[in-house]
């Protein structure tokens, strides 16, 4: 449980924090001249909660192979999206310029959940080199007590 | 049951031998704790038992209701439950990486990142056991020493 939790929360600040860069640089692009109140600052903070609804909600009760893990994730992303379309343009009636916008945040999201999974592997990456180099080191012990 | 211990000159075999009115479980599990303590399991393949050295276990798998022994390029079944092996084995290299794996880390020769905050474990026979989000701060604890 304490590492569920400590999983959802690194995807959380990381999802946030990319939201952030995306919208800096999409509003940069799009809309320079736009001016926000503080309110802007939520949406981030919304929509990395939005990000974070089906890794809270979709559990494995057994352990799945690196293959069925990728096909999760896919889903996973699908989910995203379908939440976050709903959320930022449900009830609204369908235009060319609203198709449009949805493809751009579609792009969006795809973009950062893969970034977000980059960053996360990373560190994984670095997690890895320092597990081996002890196990290493501890086989070495091992042996080295049997001999 | 009486504990005897009857120290033996040195040039004379070291054994173990127990008196009991029947050779029932409390024997037999007896026999196992011994057996393992001089290094080998107890396991069958095609109802034949074998007994296995630890030094030659890559992995032991629980699938269902069953535990299997995995060696280099064979596979033996055992009647002991995962948890049973984990207990008995966790002085001597082994290690509980997953809900139905224990792994000998003996028989690891790197560590990779699988998705999840998983980590995936390549054995010396190239086969690969992942090391599941639960137990990854035990392990390396258990590496670090």
């Amino acid at each position: 449980m304490k590492e569920r939790i400590k999983e959802i929360l690194n995807s959380f600040f990381i999802t946030v924090t990319l939201i952030n860069v995306a919208m800096l640089i999409l509003g940069k692009l799009l809309e320079p001249t736009q001016v926000f109140g503080y309110e802007a600052f939520m949406y981030p903070l919304i929509y990395g909660l939005i990000g974070t609804i089906p890794s809270i909600v979709i559990r494995d009760k057994k352990e799945l192979s690196v293959k069925q893990e990728l096909i999760r994730k896919v889903m996973n992303m699908l989910l995203i999206i379908v939440l976050m379309l709903a959320f930022m343009f449900g009830g609204r009636e369908i235009t060319s310029e609203l198709i449009a916008a949805a493809v751009g945040v579609a792009i969006s999201i795809v973009i950062i959940f893969v970034l977000v999974n980059l960053i996360i592997w990373w560190l994984d990456l670095k997690t890895a080199k320092d597990m081996t180099e002890d196990l290493l080191k501890y086989q070495e012990k091992q042996e080295n007590a049997i001999r | 049951m009486e504990i005897k211990v009857k120290e033996i000159l040195s040039e004379e075999t070291e054994y173990i031998e127990i008196g009991c009115h029947r050779r029932d479980s409390r024997v037999e599990e007896i026999i196992r704790f011994v057996k393992l303590h001089q290094g080998t399991i107890e396991a069958t393949k095609q109802e034949k038992q074998y007994q296995i050295p630890l030094s030659e276990i890559y992995y032991i798998e629980a699938v269902d209701d069953k535990t299997f022994i995995y060696l280099s390029k064979s596979c033996y079944e055992s009647h002991k439950r995962l948890y049973e092996f984990e207990e008995l084995l966790a002085d001597r290299s082994f290690a509980r990486i997953s809900k139905s794996v224990v792994v000998n880390l003996m028989k690891i020769t790197s560590i990779k990142p699988a998705l999840n905050g998983r980590f995936l474990c390549q054995l010396k026979n190239n086969e690969n056991v992942i090391i599941s989000r639960k137990y990854v701060a035990e392990i390396k604890e258990r590496l670090r020493g």
